[in-house]
């Protein structure tokens, strides 16, 4: 692929849709293009290859626990609020 | 507070629906309840938003201060759990409006796309093709945190609610008070600018 090549309005437009493919939120018809160019073109394949990867490490990120000093103090102070809520 | 104005006019199924009509109708001493189901889930996304843990607490409190004020507001149009997310992520813009971090940064797709021939990739990196098992890590999600933290507040915002919180398109927009359109956007940027550190990391390791 030459340097001219990769600047194809083509790899342009399926760079800023990769998300969208990515959550199958584009039409039929959108998502048989991308998968055609991905086909055809490496460094576009590459680029949707490591975007699906970043979301798929992401979801991985741990939760931590909530302290339970916090936990204590949190039920204490929600404990204390007046027991007529506004309505309004 | 009232509920979101784009909320769904069709008849919402939540589980939650129940105990906050009995909390509504008098049963305060059932509001802890609620919070149990939703501390942890508000913690951790506070930590990811505010980073400093006193901060995430802070905002927690806060969160739950304001659902218990403003619950008899509800008004069941949209899944409880995210309006309480709508006033979370308000507590934690509020929260840094106050403070003093830099300014917001925008990013731009033409940042992240390549410039040149040889920023292009010609094959995909390991990291992106091995097992996920064989390739997580502490260190590596240390990094991908490190990396979330950095990411402008209006984009880790997004990002966060979709990618780790697991909210749709929709309803992220619903939580955040923006169009689908501007959801996507920032979420694609924010996922570029995290794959962009994943990159840096792995070509420096």
């Amino acid at each position: 692929m030459s340097k001219d090549e990769h600047d194809h309005r083509h790899c342009l437009e399926l760079f800023e849709k990769l998300s969208e493919y990515l959550d199958n939120e584009l039409d039929e018809v959108t998502c048989k293009g991308i998968e055609k160019h991905i086909k055809e073109c490496v460094p576009c394949f590459v680029c949707l290859q490591t975007l699906k990867r970043t979301v798929d490490l992401c979801k991985q990120t741990e939760n931590r626990m909530v302290p339970e000093d916090f936990s204590k103090k949190l039920k204490e102070v929600l404990q204390n609020m007046p027991k007529t809520p506004p309505a309004g | 507070m009232t509920a979101p104005k784009r909320a769904n006019r069709k008849e919402i199924k939540d589980k939650d629906f129940e105990l906050i009509r009995a909390i509504n109708a008098g049963q305060f001493d059932r509001f802890p309840d609620l919070v149990k189901r939703y501390e942890q889930k508000l913690y951790n996304f506070s930590l990811r938003m505010c980073r400093d843990a006193a901060d995430a607490e802070d905002t927690v409190q806060e969160t739950f201060i304001n659902v218990f004020r403003y619950l008899k507001n509800f008004r069941y149009e949209t899944k409880f759990k995210n309006w309480l997310y709508r006033v979370a992520a308000s507590t934690c813009i509020k929260k840094r409006r106050r403070s003093k971090f830099a300014p917001q940064r925008e990013l731009s797709l033409d940042e992240f796309y390549p410039q040149s021939y040889t920023e292009v990739q010609h094959q995909v990196p390991d990291w992106a093709q091995m097992p996920l098992d064989k390739l997580l890590s502490n260190e590596l999600l240390d990094k991908i945190n490190e990396a979330i933290f950095t990411l402008p507040e209006k984009y880790r915002l997004v990002i966060v609610l979709r990618d780790i919180e697991g909210f749709s398109t929709a309803e992220t927009a619903q939580i955040l008070n923006l169009s689908d359109a501007n959801v996507k956007v920032r979420l694609h940027r924010a996922r570029l600018f995290l794959r962009d550190r994943l990159k840096g990391y792995f070509e420096n390791e």
